[in-house]
């Protein structure tokens, strides 16, 4: 046996809770030199206080850090991280479209840089070699517009480098963090940014990838760490670990959530139907919801699934796609948010800072809104009548507020989400589209607006809600269908919606990553 | 409903207290010539083109644009309206709707290369501003233009009622017509929605781009509205009349929206400024200040106007 070298990284005991929730407990992660990392979690798992807590974002309560052998004092100042060997890469990668390769290298390296004088030709030649050194054929003056998906994600992963390898870090190679890089990119270019970070560990960097995709950790890392409800699970050497073992620690034994709705009997009114329909991610599908179901859209970062109710209600345009109606058929290219809400058609977007509500202006203002020129005439608004209507659907909503003058960003969350459900539904309509309706609400809120989803499907409304919350599926939904890379994978439906059996269709093995 | 509170009023009405405490004050040091009705009146009627160019501004900002363009609508309609009268003989008759419709075509440009091209209104209205100055200059040859209908006139400061210029009842007559479309109707609140939340009104199914289309042309019609009155007041167009009211116009609309119904933009609380600002330099000229006066106290006002809507705000990070 030989004597192990210092762990690049070691974090010991790390804990953290955000208003008595713990979202990291206790948690240990070590990190050798050279090596690939992988750590997968599921949403809220606690993978990403991890990476902030390291990114000094978040202080931690308790905890260690050591980097190569040397304590490092938590919290690490904001902006410091590179000094100590650490770099990150984002899911939206850092990059300024319209500017050069060059100067996107170059950005914020003012440990380097002469400020006042900064000499281009000798940076250009620099960045040549530095992607000679790295197989990237970059030119230093090309923009950033201009390179591929795969070519701009490998600049990022290169400049991270960069600037964490030996330079101001006691000589050391340092770690880089990947947050989820990948869940854009066809498997092609997965392979390509694989190749350039197999290239960088061989120098001696050390890199901890956090992906959902269990087929990319199992194909790029050495070795994966699993955390589920903020605890490390363990950590694996992914060569000799079967991934089932990986997937059932990920998605754990859950305790069964109470399922508000039975089981769902198609009703003699016909479905509606959605055929062929496809976005910027989801490509030809097709299904249909029954009046009175609340299907459930899920799958991991980048599937595409939330994109669905932006497409069926012309919030944004589909390349192509028919919508059917019982009493007509619509096609999905042609679109509009006026025309999906005359087919009775409401979306509840995820957005709700932005889509869902104007902040500024007042609740009486934002729930009257689609009423106007409908059911309100055009051209005499009652100011009393508006406040009437508003004071009502408040009531029936649950919505705590002073009065219906006051301003829509003195509300909750839950309180906004509320009264966004209330403006649609006064409408009565047909079908309901709803993306992440409890992101950011708390339990109590989350409960009333499941009890009103429930109340609307029972009323012979169909409700398509594209979530990442599997719980939220297991409670409401009468059926489930989880998208991978722009497709439906798994159809789920009555008893077989639960949290783990989405999980594991979530996390199943896919074909396009399976040896040809 | 909870009472109206103290607060809430001393901020509505903020701007009308300080307006009559400048009375007061110019009223108390020139009793003889400040604090009589012939300057009131003057300052009335002949600030009307003013109160009209303000509320022409106030549909685009709450729709979330900069028209940039009206003054030069208003000196380019002038100086239309004195070339068609004086040198060619057109009767008002024609006059009137011609240089309406090219007011509201000024503002089909405007709005049709605003939304097409997807350029900032800001970029474009001063663009096509000073291209229509440029038109003005031509078709004018640089000259100012007299001896136009004597009805315009007639109709514009002639005609008094109170001992008021009948132009100033037309400008109060613009407010009352933008205040009822802007609260009361389906419109009203699509510019709002436009404005405020451009995201969550076409989700709503709100045309945000005719709208944005229909408030530049609405800013067009008002400002050959003003133009139209401009020449009956001074009763001839001169080329540059319009540069001096752009700054005024915006300085007024966004004082405005400190006023009545704070934290918009809105027709009462525009009227109310203008009044408040031509009054306190009319008061300064009567004192013998000279014309720099009006520099400062425009300038002066719509910094310290966005400051303080910014403070009632929380300042909070704006796009407008």
């Amino acid at each position: 046996m030989t004597e192990q070298p210092a762990p690049r990284l070691a974090i010991r005991g790390l804990t953290k809770a955000f208003g008595g929730v713990r979202a990291l407990s206790r948690a240990d992660l070590t990190v050798m030199p050279g090596e690939i990392h992988g750590l997968l979690g599921k949403n809220g798992s606690g993978k990403s206080t991890l990476i902030k807590i390291l990114s000094g974002f978040h202080a931690p309560d308790q905890g260690t850090l050591e980097i190569d052998g040397q304590p490092v004092a938590l919290p690490i100042p904001l902006g410091k991280s590179e000094s100590y060997g650490l770099a990150f890469v984002h899911q939206n990668l850092g990059l300024l479209a319209d500017a050069s390769v060059l100067e996107n290298l170059i950005a914020g390296d003012y440990d380097r840089l002469n400020p006042f004088a900064i000499n281009w030709g000798a940076e250009a030649a620099r960045a040549r070699r530095l992607f000679a050194e790295n197989d990237l054929a970059l030119d230093p003056y090309d923009p950033v517009s201009a390179l591929s998906p795969v070519q701009r994600a490998q600049l990022a992963i290169v400049r991270a480098a960069d600037r964490v390898q030996g330079r101001n870090n006691h000589g050391v190679s340092g770690v880089l963090v990947l947050d989820e890089p990948t869940p854009f990119l066809p498997i092609e270019d997965v392979r390509v940014l694989f190749a350039t970070m197999r290239r960088l560990t061989a120098t001696g960097v050390s890199i901890i990838f956090v992906s959902h995709d269990i087929d990319e950790v199992m194909e790029i890392t050495d070795r994966a760490t699993v955390l589920r409800d903020g605890a490390v699970i363990g950590s694996f050497k992914t060569a000799t670990t079967p991934r089932a073992e990986i997937v059932a620690s990920i998605v754990g034994r859950s305790m069964t959530t109470e399922r508000m709705i039975g089981g769902y009997s198609p009703t003699a009114t016909a479905p509606l139907r959605v055929e062929h329909l496809s976005g910027q991610i989801v490509r030809d599908i097709s299904f249909a919801v029954g009046p009175g179901e609340i299907l459930g859209l899920t799958g991991l970062i980048g599937s595409g699934y939330d994109e669905v109710p932006y497409l069926l209600s012309g919030a944004t345009q589909a390349r192509t796609g028919r919508l059917h109606l019982p009493a007509a058929a619509h096609d999905l290219t042609r679109m509009t948010p006026s025309s999906a809400l005359q087919c009775g058609i409401a979306l509840i977007p995820a957005d709700r800072q932005r889509a869902g509500l104007a902040l500024d202006l007042s609740l009486t203002e934002n729930v009257t809104l689609p009423l106007l020129g409908r059911s309100l005439s055009a051209l005499w608004l009652n100011h009393g009548r508006l406040a009437g209507i508003t004071a009502a659907i408040m009531a029936r909503f649950a919505v705590k507020a002073d009065r219906p003058r006051q301003p829509a960003s003195e509300l909750s969350g839950g309180n906004q989400q509320k009264l966004v459900l209330g403006k649609w539904l006064q409408l009565g309509p047909r079908l309901v589209l709803l993306d992440e309706p409890t992101q950011g609400i708390d339990v109590g809120a989350r409960r009333e607006i499941y009890d009103r989803l429930v109340e609307l499907c029972q009323s012979g409304t169909s409700v398509i809600c594209a979530t990442s919350e599997f719980e939220q599926l297991e409670t409401i939904a009468h059926r489930v269908l989880v998208f991978d890379r722009g497709r439906i994978k798994a159809e789920l439906a009555g008893d077989q919606v639960t949290k783990s059996a989405i999980a594991h269709a979530c996390y199943q093995e896919n074909r396009s990553h399976a040896p040809a | 409903m909870r009472p109206p509170n103290l607060a809430f009023q001393v901020e509505r009405f903020g701007l009308v207290i300080v307006w009559v405490a400048v009375i007061l004050l110019f009223g108390a040091l020139r009793p003889d010539t400040f604090l009589t009705w012939a300057n009131f009146s003057t300052i009335f009627g002949s600030e009307a083109v003013l109160v009209i160019v303000t509320l022409g501004l106030v549909v685009p900002l709450t729709a979330g644009d900069f028209d940039l363009s009206i003054a030069q609508v208003l000196t380019f309609v002038s100086m239309l309206t004195a070339i068609l009268s004086a040198k060619m003989g057109v009767p008002l008759w024609i006059i009137i709707p011609t240089v309406l419709a090219a007011g509201a075509l000024v503002g089909a440009i405007n709005g049709a290369l605003t939304l097409y091209f997807r350029v900032h209104s800001l970029i474009v209205t001063l663009g096509v501003g000073t291209f229509l100055h440029g038109i003005t200059l031509w078709i004018s040859d640089s000259q100012t233009i007299g001896g136009v209908a004597r009805a315009l006139m007639h109709w514009s400061i002639i005609v008094r009622f109170l001992g008021i210029p009948i132009a100033f009842y037309y400008a109060i007559g613009l407010a009352a017509m933008m205040w009822y479309v802007l609260s009361y109707t389906a419109f009203g609140q699509q510019l709002l929605f436009t404005g405020r939340g451009r995201e969550v009104g076409r989700l709503s199914g709100i045309a945000v781009g005719r709208v944005r289309l229909l408030s530049f042309v609405a800013s067009g019609v008002m400002g050959a509205i003003a133009g139209l009155i401009y020449t009956g007041t001074t009763g001839s167009a001169n080329p540059s009349s319009g540069t001096t009211l752009l700054l005024p116009a915006f300085a007024a609309a966004f004082l405005g929206a400190t006023c009545i119904n704070p934290g918009r933009f809105n027709p009462w609380g525009s009227v109310v400024a203008v009044y408040f600002l031509v009054t306190g330099i009319n008061g300064l000229s009567v004192l013998g200040f000279r014309t720099f006066v009006q520099d400062l106290f425009y300038g002066g006002a719509l910094v310290v106007a966005v400051m303080v809507s910014q403070l009632i705000s929380g300042r909070k990070e704006r796009n407008l």
